[in-house]
């Protein structure tokens, strides 16, 4: 008797054919030997023989045709860094933490914490989780993922206690990290080839965050964790290509890092908070200028409703790509295509919405913003209702979302809702920017206490700070259609939500003709 | 507000209802308590045991690292924050407490979502709740 494969089986075998499509016409050539490879922030990063061979694999190369910002580099123009620099700046960022506890492990207690060969033990599988953390990145990294998370593909991976903590990207970098493919290639190519001694299912939960060994769990703290080696990279890499002089004093950091026990793990810590605050601040920063800049958004809804309406109209736009064939029906389908196929294609891709919208990418014809919905602009009694909690949920829901914009529509004149599309009316309600994961633990001298941060300086303060005074929902809309569509949708939410928007109040920020 | 009201509770809806149940319990007009991000995780890890209790599921809890973890408590901690539910208290921001919009959105919204045995669940976990914080 057969039974049907569960939802997970079925996305890990999705998986593994994206990895075998992605390895179809690649033949891999030995590496000569190791390689200096300069990056504009970090400086010249040494990579080890093996290592070279899996930064010359598809599944490395693909992420410099992903952009790590998404689609900020419409606003920032210099943002066009790309996961792929990311990745590599991560490695070298893991091992430079790695080797700041163990000096500060000889200094305190005499010995060492770590092995330290780059080809087997503990800097070896840090350098190789570190590397490819990131392999599970679509399309404009996380503006996809804020899209594909939602759909039921994997909701089943986030009921499991293993994945509890892990954003969808991580959970696909996993399963491709774990799949068959993959492993026979590493097997082959790596392991015999260039003689290194890595187990690639240890190497996976690293990227999870989580490790065997108790006493090994802060190697996979560096990986993932509140202040991991990804969280130093982006800070810092996003906030320089973006020209934004923010700090994060990683020579500050590096000589604060060290170990202690906690319930039997062995965990990272803090000598003093005030590194993790710098982070913290950098991290809130990013997101009120960069991450949810209002064009940033228009950006992330406008590929939104692109995807949307390519998945809803398969038979006629599904993307055909070296025998894949691409609708955005689950979250795999967002890895076969990146930045640079979806914007750049030769050929015209879709129907003529979606030729229409690529061109607006293009050319940045963005649409406009035609109403904002924040404490500034709505009537303080609606605003300190519930009608709040109505809209945020829409965050959380795309179906809601999707039926709330198609209500804006409805509400049109019809001489206007003739020439606006479906796709034209976007209502953005950003996420809550996620300043914690995970405790972060501070323990200000080997024999002192371990404390959470929050003794330290209030986390809960800077979050409800952003909800405040940086939190903003907003409509757009093609110009020709903006004041239609803001009157429209101020309609919509007094009568669907409870939320009463000033017109005046928000004319102020928004497009008027 | 068809667009609105939706059949089944997202976890904040739940933390929503725990709190408000809580707050009736205690009669109070509003629910003050000690809750620093790992005092909450810590009283819901241990809340979430009794498997008894189906709603506190959506909650997961990591079972990686020293002390479990739920990234879905936090984000609804978050989301009741900036839906104007839950404020902090000045200067150190561990007091937290519900408002008026939580109070009537259990009564406008959630008591019509929720089954009357998922009520008496709701009911039995906010008094104990009620038993492991630091009221204020």
């Amino acid at each position: 008797m057969t039974t049907a494969k569960s939802a997970r089986g079925q996305l890990e075998e999705r998986v593994d054919r994206f990895v075998q499509w992605s390895f179809r016409d690649y033949r891999p050539v030995k590496p000569r030997g190791p390689k200096v490879i300069n990056d504009s922030l970090l400086g010249n990063q040494y990579f080890s023989r093996h290592e070279v061979a899996v930064i010359d694999s598809p599944i490395l190369q693909r992420l410099k045709r992903i952009k790590q910002t998404g689609l900020v580099y419409q606003v920032y123009p210099s943002a066009t860094h790309s996961r792929f620099e990311h990745s590599l700046g991560t490695a070298t960022i893991a091992e430079r933490c790695l080797f700041a506890i163990q000096e500060r492990a000889f200094v305190e207690w005499g010995k060492p914490i770590a092995n330290f060969d780059r080809t087997k033990g503990d800097l070896a599988h840090l350098r190789m989780a570190a590397m490819l953390h990131d392999v599970g990145h679509g399309l404009c990294s996380h503006a996809s993922e804020q899209i594909y998370e939602l759909l039921s593909d994997l909701r089943e991976f986030k009921q499991d206690e293993r994945y509890a903590k892990n954003a969808p990207g991580e959970i696909l970098s996993h399963l491709i990290i774990t799949s068959a493919t993959f492993r026979s290639w590493f097997e082959e190519y790596v392991k015999r080839d260039c003689q290194a001694d890595l187990d690639l299912k240890l190497i996976g939960e690293l990227v999870l965050g989580r490790h065997p060994d108790k006493g090994r769990y802060f190697l996979a703290q560096i990986v993932s964790s509140p202040y991991d080696a990804d969280k130093l990279d982006y800070i810092a890499r996003d906030s320089y290509y973006c020209g934004l002089a923010l700090t994060v004093d990683l020579a500050r950091f590096y000589s604060m890092i060290s170990t202690a026990e906690q319930n039997g793990h062995r965990v990272l810590v803090l000598r003093s908070y005030v590194p993790l605050e710098q982070i913290l601040f950098s991290k809130m920063t990013l997101f009120g200028s960069v991450y949810h800049h209002q064009k940033a958004k228009c950006l992330d809804n406008m590929l939104r409703a692109t995807v949307q309406h390519i998945s809803e109209n398969a038979r006629e736009c599904k993307i055909k790509l070296d025998g894949a064939e691409i609708s955005f029906a689950d979250p795999v389908e967002y890895l076969y295509i990146t930045d640079d196929e979806f914007f750049n294609q030769i050929q015209p891709l879709g129907d003529q919405f979606v030729r229409r919208m690529i061109s607006r990418f293009r050319k940045r014809d963005l649409f406009a913003r035609c109403l904002e919905i924040s404490r500034r602009t709505v009537t303080r009694k609606s605003w300190e209702s519930f009608g709040r909690k109505h809209l945020l949920d829409l965050a959380d829901d795309l179906d809601s979302l999707d039926e709330a914009e198609r209500k804006i529509r409805s509400a049109l004149p019809d001489k206007v809702k003739r020439d606006c599309d479906r796709g034209e009316v976007l209502l953005s309600v950003p996420k809550r920017p996620n300043l914690k994961t995970d405790f972060a633990f501070v323990q200000t001298s080997p024999k002192a206490g371990i404390d959470t941060i929050e003794k330290f300086f209030p986390v809960e303060q800077w979050t409800e700070a952003y909800a405040h005074n940086k939190w903003r929902s907003y409509v757009y809309a093609p110009r020709e259609h903006a004041t239609a569509v803001r009157d429209a949708a101020a309609a919509v939410l007094k009568e669907e939500f409870r939320i009463e928007v000033d017109l005046g109040l928000s004319n102020e920020n928004c497009y008027q003709e | 507000m068809a667009t609105s009201v939706r059949s089944y509770p997202m976890p904040d809806d739940i933390l929503t209802a725990i709190l408000e149940l809580a707050r009736r319990e205690k009669g109070a007009d509003r629910l003050a308590f000690r809750g620093h991000d790992d005092e909450l995780q810590s009283v819901f890890a241990e809340l979430s045991k009794d498997p008894k209790r189906s709603l506190l599921r959506l909650f997961v809890f990591s079972d990686s690292g020293p002390r479990p973890y739920s990234p879905t408590l936090n984000d609804s901690v978050s989301k009741l924050q900036l839906a104007g539910f839950l404020g902090r208290q000045n200067p150190d921001y561990e007091v937290v407490f519900t408002t008026t919009a939580a109070r009537d959105y259990y009564e406008t919204v959630l008591s019509n979502i929720f089954s009357d045995d998922e009520k008496n669940q709701l009911s039995e976990i906010a008094k104990v709740f009620l038993s492991h914080i630091r009221s204020v």
